[in-house]
This record gives C-alpha cells, structure tokens and sequence, in this order.
C-alpha cells in the first residue's frame, strides 16, 4: 500500500506541475489581461500622438518624453510628489510609534482606545475625505471653530482656499488615513518584544528611554522597515484624498504625479501625455518595489 | 525604591492616558463632527458661527436624504460590486494559493515574485489603457468592468494571504484523506476549505471592504449614475452647488457602519498579513 502511493508520487511529478499551472490559469490570465498587458500598453500609448478618445494616430517616438522632461511643470510636480511621500511618512511613522507606545501601557481602556484608533483605516476612505471636507469649511466647519474657541489659533486660515494650507491639508488627510496602520503594525512589533529583555535591562538600570533606544527600537526596526516602504508605495500612490478634497486645485498647487496623471488624461483628454506621466511613475515605483523585495527576500533568507 | 517605582507607574499610566485622550480627539475629530452634525436641522448646520452640540436634535436628515438622492440604489450598487469582487476574486484565489502553498512547479518563485510586483502600483496608471480595454470589450458602464478591475487589484495580496493559511496546514491531513480517495481537488475542498476557513473570511471581508471603497474605477468605468456605488453617489453630491450637508453626514453614517463593523472583525489577520507576516499575534 506504502508502495503504491510512493510510486504514484513519483509517476505524478509531471502531473502536479500540469495541475498547478491549470489552478493558476484563471487568476494568471486575468492579471495578464487586466494588469500587465495595461502597464505594457501605457508605454506604447505614450509613443503616439493620439485624438480626444485615445485612438492612437501617428507615431511620435520619444517626442513627448523630451517635451515632458524640459518642462518645468513636470519637475514641479514629481519634486511635490517625493516632498508628499516623506513627509507623509515621516509623521505617519512618527504618530504611529506614539500612539503604539501609549497603547503599550496597561492602563484601562486601552482596548478600547485601541479600537477607536483604527476608525479612520477602517471606514470607507473616499467617505472620510469628504467629512474632512466638511471639516475645514471655510463657514461652517467646526475645525475652525474649535481652533477659535480654545485659542489654539486666532485667525485660522482658509484651508482649502490657497495653494499652501490646501497642501498642507491634502498631507494631513493621508496622514491620518495612514496612522492607523502604523500604529497596529507597531504595537503588535513592541508586544513581541520578549519581556525578559526589558526585565534585564531594568536591573542594568536602564532608564526608560534608554529601553525605548537600546531594546524596543531594534525589537520593531525590520517591521520598521517593512512597514514604512509599503506605506511609502501607498502615499505616493494616494490618489483619493487630494481628488476629492481639491482635486489638485487651487490651480494645480497640490497635483502629485498620480493625480496630475489623471487629470491629463480624463479631465484633459491628454493621453500621450499622461501615459508618458504614468511610465514616470512605473520608474519611481519599480525603483521602491525592488529595494522592498531585496529588503523583503533577505529577511526570508533569514 | 519599591514605591517610588509604584509611583512612576501611576504617573506613566495617567500620561498614557491623557495622550490618548488628546490622540483619540484628533484621529477622531471628523467622526465627532459627523456624529453631531447629522442630528442638526439645516438653521443649525448652517449657523454663523457654529457650535458643536445640536440644540433641537433632529433624526430627520436620515429620513429626508434617501428622497433627496437615490441612497438605496447607491446602497445596491455598492453591494453588487462588493460582492461581486469577493465572488470573482475568491474564485480565481483559492485554485492559485493552493497551487503555490502545496505544488511544486517550475516558475513558482517567478509567479510569486511577479504576484508581488503587482502590488506596486496604484490603479491610476493602469486605468487609462483599462478604460481603452472596458471599452473595447464593450463592457463600459457596467459593473462588471468595475468588479473585475476591483478583483484584479485585490487578487495579489489575497494569493499572498491563502498561501500563507494553506501551508500552515499540515500536509499529512491532506495525505490521509488522499489514501482515503479523494482527489486532490477533493481534498481541497472538503479538508483544507474548512480548515482554513477563518483565514478564508478574513480575504473574503478584505476583499469585500475593498470593492465597497473603491472610487477610481467606478468614476472611470460608471457613466450612468444608475450604476454608482455609495462612494461615487455621495461625492457627486458633494460635488453639487448646495449640498444639503446634514443629510450628506447622515448618508455617511450609514454607509461607513458595515465596513466599520466587518473590519473590526479582521483587523488582526489583515495587520499581520499586509506585514507580510511579520508580525504574528
């Protein structure tokens, strides 16, 4: 009996390759179709000039790339999207180890506290930007009002109503979007740090920010690492919160690479041009994905 | 010593706590907003200068807002595409995290590697030749084009996830129903399914909240505004000259509640997944 299953193991090996690439067929070919045949389609998109319905005309070779590289509108807005990724990340990973931190302290409630913070993650993205813009209305909003009344800020600005403060704005939406994540991410990383290495570093004397450098900031650095690449790809890529909220506006101060392409292409029926915009972003982004993997791959190695 | 350690954990703990207060009023603020200003009537939401607390609080707005827009085809709409994106992306996902957690074949590492690269980027640089595809097949303005976009983003990561279920499954349960003569596709289905089961809801919810939040691909795909989701109703809404904000706010609620509460169900799994199992609870 032993026999017979070994040998039909042994028979079966061409099999199970057989069987495998059938199981994978669908979801393969649905990518090819929908994912990867695009992104090559992109590319030759950008290589013709094309009508108001991107049918494709005459062949324009590189032209638009040259064009777009000598335009200083394009630098503008790839230099404010690398300023939007590390920023946002930045205070992302900085709010997300605060709040971990503070959730690391058994004190009542954290539970709850735990779950309340995961509500802005956790509700419908594009719904939450427009509560936020109800929020910083000029008029009626109660952010203002609230920054009036307990003397935060006297003379609160307009926010959405010039270039810097809409920036600003934008930033702080995916910001908070973003912190939950972080904060999750880190607080399961620091409760996975073995309490025996704070005991002993206690009866080295320690003091408590010396646990924070010396045991818990090694404990979480490769999450660390992990977590703030996947939330750089999800920042740069963050194409809900600045559409709905100013939709790059005012007059084109808070476009970043991904929404800029969408506004040349849908809005302003450029194809070749946005096309050319999106294989910028393929650069910027394949450069990320690989560093990611590398890192990702030599942890597995690990 | 042993009191003055008591003491620093008391102060710690009200620190922690204070922080917390300040943290949960800013991460919460627009929800507080929302929760008090959909029970305002329109002289209240509209007063100069506002206030916070309702003074004649009103449950109207949830009323009046499914005449003023068409909330409950939103509602339908939504659910089609969600469930839609589960049903497809579930169907493709389960034969392809099988294949990778238990077969061996050659290309597997490429297959992953290429699965992974994919998640790399934003569905905005892939929409305009979508869009040109959708339209050729003539699938534009349906929702189909919309769940099948949705699946195709969301297939990745779920892959990702049902491997790391699948293979933590031993392989002798699967053997043994094997001399027991069961096919392997039997086997799949009647042992390792309902072993990883818990893991399974955790990518349908995921993939589920995915496709009810989706924006991009509705806005490109959905002409008709029969067609939109909650996410694109509401925004047009916003999008109009007069909004009646009470009565949008009082649609948010209700469209945030369900992704709200499914979340919460699989928050966990979903942190230590997209870690890509880093983090283990």
């Amino acid at each position: 009996m032993g026999d017979t299953v070994l040998t039909a193991r042994k028979r079966g090996l061409g099999g199970e390759a057989k069987l495998a690439y059938a199981l994978l067929f669908p979801a393969v070919l649905l990518m090819v179709i929908f994912m990867v045949y695009p992104i090559i389609y992109v590319f030759i998109l950008s290589l013709f000039k094309t009508d108001k319905l991107a049918r494709i005309k005459d062949f324009a070779g590189f032209s638009i790339y040259a064009s777009l590289l000598s335009s200083k509108d394009t630098w503008v807005v790839i230099g404010r999207s690398l300023i939007w990724t590390f920023t946002a990340v930045a205070a992302k990973t900085l709010f997300g180890v605060i709040i971990a931190l503070v959730l690391n302290v058994k004190y009542m409630g954290r539970k709850i506290a735990r779950l309340l913070f995961i509500i802005p993650w956790a509700s419908s993205i594009p719904i939450s930007v427009m509560l936020w813009r109800w929020v910083l209305h000029n008029e009626f909003g109660l952010l203002n009002h609230t920054l009036k009344i307990t003397g935060l800020m006297q003379n609160p600005p307009v926010w959405l109503g010039q270039s810097s403060t809409a920036f600003l704005s934008c930033l702080w939406v995916d910001v908070w979007i973003g912190i939950p994540f972080m904060a999750l991410v880190f607080l399961a990383a620091m409760q996975a740090v073995p309490q025996t290495l704070y005991e002993a570093a206690e009866i080295d004397g320690a003091s408590k920010a010396a646990q924070f450098r010396y045991v818990t900031l090694p404990g979480i650095a490769a999450i660390l690492l992990i977590a703030t690449l996947l939330s750089s790809l999800w920042t740069f890529n963050d194409f809900n919160t600045i559409y709905i909220l100013t939709n790059g506006g005012p007059a084109g101060s808070t476009n970043i690479l991904i929404t800029y392409v969408y506004q040349n292409s849908f809005e302003w029926l450029k194809w070749q041009k946005a096309s050319a915009l999106s294989v910028f972003t393929f650069i910027i982004l394949s450069t990320v994905s690989v560093i990611y993997s590398r890192v990702y791959f030599r942890r597995e190695e690990m | 010593m042993a009191a003055s350690k008591k003491t620093y954990a008391i102060t710690a703990k009200t620190f922690a706590l204070l922080l917390t207060l300040v943290l949960l009023v800013i991460m919460l603020f627009p929800f507080m907003v929302m929760l008090v200003s959909m029970f305002k009537s329109p002289e209240e939401i509209y007063h100069i200068p506002p206030y916070w607390f309702p003074k004649t609080p009103t449950i109207k707005n949830f009323f009046l807002v499914w005449n003023t827009i068409p909330l409950a085809m939103y509602f339908k709409n939504s659910l089609i595409i969600a469930l839609g994106t589960v049903l497809l992306n579930t169907g493709i996902s389960i034969p392809a995290g099988y294949a990778i957690a238990r077969l061996h074949f050659p290309g597997k590492k490429i297959i992953m590697y290429a699965f992974l690269v994919t998640q790399m980027f934003s569905p905005v640089v892939v929409v305009i030749s979508l869009f040109k595809i959708v339209i050729k097949i003539h699938f534009i303005d349906t929702y189909l084009s919309v769940i099948i976009a949705n699946a195709v983003f969301t297939t990745p990561f779920v892959i990702w996830m049902l491997n790391g279920y699948f293979s933590g499954i031993p392989k002798g349960i699967e053997d043994a129903a094997r001399i027991d003569g069961c096919t392997r596709v039997g086997a799949l289905w009647r042992v390792i399914l309902p072993i990883a089961a818990p893991g399974l809801v955790t990518t349908i919810i995921y993939t589920f909240i995915y496709g009810w939040n989706d924006f991009i691909f509705s806005l490109t795909f959905l002409q008709s505004g029969e067609k939109w989701p909650l996410t694109i109703g509401l925004y047009q809404f916003v999008g109009r000259f007069a909004v009646q904000w009470e009565q949008l706010l009082s649609a948010a609620f209700m469209a945030i509640l369900p992704v709200l509460i499914l979340f919460f169900i699989v928050e966990k799994q979903l942190v230590s997944g997209l870690a890509g199992g880093a983090v283990k609870e």
